[in-house]
């Protein structure tokens, strides 16, 4: 077994300008071990640039961090060899097959021969590829071609996996397959993960904590339960309420736990505190008031409102725009 | 060295799988071989040229033989009898003939009688070369009148010229094999080794390798090799095929063939070198493109293949003296035309050695193992 650290990474104001955007901006952070780590932020908040930085790929102008045990500035080599990264573009050779992508990066980590042949036809079974591992990637679709590669930086059994939006431009099929596979990975040899996302409810799905960053800044970091509850009006109910005066609305509108209220004909939205608790008072008040409540629903808040709470925007706008560049194996370059 | 030899691995498991390249790579430098070798030929041949002779004396006769013997020998001209002096000059200005030779009725008496004989020659001198050409050989074929009249005694204040050829004679097709394998070197270099790094930056697939425990060394040197591999092989293939093509025979010695073997490889290194020190942070294959054809030029013609380095101006052969290439041809053509031993061009290989040195050297420290 590999020496473990309680924390995988640490990280101190790191910063790192490019061209004339502070693409991160003095960035503060500690990911524990074992830990599924996320990141969530829209194009451009940095989160690349981070990986980048994290990954022995970029130098900080200044601050650093220490990833699996070593300096990142001082023994780059040796955090290589703990960490695996699936960049966020498509990096596997479409002129080589399946299994010589993963051969070919099992001899650069000086991986014995018999360790290596096994190794991989263990994580090409585990990512459903073992079929056709023989073929050129280029004959490979671009959910093959991301599965490959997360496969391929696991040769080497790193402690720490690196995915930089590892779902981006494929259909939700192939994405929940993609996250099964990483739980899968992350189960059987105990990583620590660090994904960075602009899917909410990816983040929301896999990661144990989350930081949201925008504009190469940390704005808000937890666990998605923590940062959910933390904004102010965290569930919605939904209440029909047939003829409603404003009078009903009114006394709603006075209830302490309630921030916010929509009314649209029947259809009341409520923003309230812990919407499990309250609905029966929230029932008893339209009663008093002379109303009769004839269903309601309660709804969590998503990360989605807890992005918009903290930043005043949606992070769906600005995703819309990339999506469709993002093509089966199309070469891309993301924010180079 | 597990990481170095799959960096080369990898390369040339890359390279098998575009057999057009390959293909392109043997191809290409033959062709170029073949297109120069017949375009412009060192000596002009068959230019077509009309004879008029007027003269039914002996020394005519014998001008008419000696056009003939030119004819059947170095095939300077072909000769086409006229018999009128009018179809003849009309035929140089519309261009049917390079040139027209006009004997006149009275030229053998005028040479008997010693009374300054004259034959007229019409030349297209609007085409220089061959009007050049034509004009020697045609004097050529006066030149027994003069000798024919001076006393058989030599003559001191004349300088007699004797061709002398030391070495077994070198035509022009075959002296530009030399330069031919140094193209197909200079092309692999270009298309192997940095090129590769180039192709994976433009992809974005780069940053999959920089990620890996790769060092510096282990990348450039991996691609170094697999270069040297590949254009080796292209250069030597290109040279027996040129050889067999020109008719350069075979030496039986094995010094000869370790001779070109290490020019070949040197050459091949140097260049490689050079390579990936200047493309070592090109993203972009279109910036290669116009790379090769300005270092074709600048590091090709002035390399002696296929002009003498002796006749540049003086500023042009003080770039052949740092110009790899230059100490490349010389080298190869030392050993295949000169039989020359490795002695012979130890100073070739030790000019190649020594920039083979500097550039690899600095392209690995310049090389940036970062993004
Ligand atoms: N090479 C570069 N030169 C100048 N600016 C850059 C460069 N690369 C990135 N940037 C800028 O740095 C900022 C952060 O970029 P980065 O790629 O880290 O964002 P990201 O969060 O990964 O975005 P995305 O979700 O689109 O991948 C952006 O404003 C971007 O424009
Ligand atoms: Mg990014």
């Amino acid at each position: 077994m590999k020496n473990r650290h309680d924390k995988a990474i640490e990280v101190l104001e790191i910063t790192k300008k490019l061209g004339r955007t502070i693409a991160v901006d003095a960035v503060s952070f500690d990911v524990i071990d074992g830990e599924f780590f996320g990141f969530l932020g829209p194009n451009g908040a940095g989160k690349t640039t981070l990986i980048r930085m994290l990954t022995t790929l970029l130098k900080p102008d200044s601050g650093g961090a220490i990833v699996a045990g070593c300096n990142v500035a001082k023994e780059p080599d040796t955090v290589r060899h703990r960490i695996g990264v699936v960049p966020q573009a498509m990096t596997s050779d479409l002129d080589l097959t399946g299994y010589e992508n993963m051969n070919i990066y099992g001899k650069f980590y000086g991986i014995p021969r018999k360790e290596r042949q096994e190794r991989i036809k263990q994580l090409l079974d585990t990512v459903g590829l073992a079929a056709r591992a023989d073929e050129l990637v280029a004959a490979y679709s671009g959910g093959m071609r991301r599965r490959l590669e997360i496969a391929r930086v696991l040769v080497h059994r790193p402690e720490i996996l690196f995915l930089d939006e590892p779902t981006i431009g494929l259909d939700p099929q192939s994405r929940h397959l993609i996250w099964e596979i990483i739980g899968k990975f992350r189960k059987r040899d105990s990583m620590t993960v660090f994904l960075t996302t602009h899917y909410m409810e990816e983040a929301d799905l896999l990661c144990d904590r989350v930081a949201i960053i925008d504009s190469g800044k940390v704005i808000a970091l937890g666990s998605p339960e923590d940062l959910k509850a933390r904004i102010p009006g965290n569930d919605i109910v939904s209440l029909t309420i047939p003829d409603i005066s404003s009078g009903i609305a009114g006394k709603i509108e006075d209830l302490p736990f309630v921030h916010k209220l929509d009314v649209q004909d029947n259809a009341v939205r409520v923003y309230v505190d812990s919407g499990a608790q309250n609905l029966p008072v929230l029932i008893e008040k339209v009663g008093e008031a002379g109303g009769k409540v004839m269903s309601a629903t309660i709804q969590e808040q998503s990360l989605e409102d807890v992005f918009i709470h903290y930043t005043g925007k949606s992070i769906r706008e600005e995703v819309k725009k990339v999506s469709f560049l993002v093509g089966a194996g199309v070469p891309q370059k993301w924010g180079r | 060295m597990t990481k170095l030899l799959a960096v080369i691995e990898r390369d040339l498991k890359k390279f098998r799988r575009n057999p057009l390249v390959i293909a392109m790579s043997v191809l290409m430098p033959i062709v170029y071989l073949v297109i120069i070798g017949n375009s412009f030929q060192g000596k002009l041949k068959a230019l077509p040229m009309a004879v008029v002779n007027l003269d039914s004396g002996p020394y005519a006769k014998r001008v008419i033989e000696n056009l003939r013997a030119i004819e059947a020998g170095p095939d300077t001209f072909t000769i086409f009898n006229i018999n009128d002096r009018k179809v003849a000059v009309e035929g140089v200005k519309n261009g049917k003939y390079k040139a027209a030779l006009i004997i006149p009725p009275d030229f053998s008496k005028r040479v008997v009688l010693k009374s300054g004989p004259e034959a007229g020659l019409f030349l297209d001198n609007t085409d220089g070369i061959s009007s050049g050409a034509i004009r020697n050989s045609v004097g050529s074929a006066f030149r027994f009148l003069g000798t024919d009249y001076v006393s058989v005694r030599e003559r001191y204040d004349r300088v007699h010229m004797r061709e002398i050829n030391l070495y077994s004679k070198v035509d022009y097709y075959q002296s530009l094999v030399p330069g031919v394998v140094i193209m197909a070197i200079f092309l692999g270099t270009l298309t192997t080794g940095a090129f590769n790094l180039v192709m994976d930056r433009f992809l974005g697939i780069d940053e999959s390798y920089l990620l890996t425990p790769l060092s510096k060394s282990d990348i450039v040197s991996g691609l170094i090799i697999s270069g040297l591999l590949i254009t080796t092989v292209i250069a030597v293939l290109i040279l027996v095929l040129s050889m067999l093509i020109t008719g350069i025979p075979f030496s039986r010695g094995i010094e000869q063939y370790i001779s070109v073997l290490i020019v070949i490889n040197l050459t091949t290194l140097g260049l490689l070198s050079m390579m990936f020190l200047i493309m070592g942070r090109i993203n972009h294959p279109r910036i290669v493109g116009i790379l090769s054809g300005f270092l074709n030029v600048i590091l090709f013609f002035p390399s002696g293949a296929v002009y003498p380095v002796a006749s540049f101006p003086g500023w042009l052969k003080a770039f052949a003296k740092i110009n790899p290439e230059a100490y490349a041809v010389n080298a190869l053509k030392a050993v295949l035309f000169k039989r020359a031993g490795l002695a012979d061009i130890s100073g070739d290989i030790g000019f190649l050695l020594v920039f083979t040195l500097i550039m690899l050297t600095s392209s690995i420290v310049t090389f940036k193992r970062t993004l």
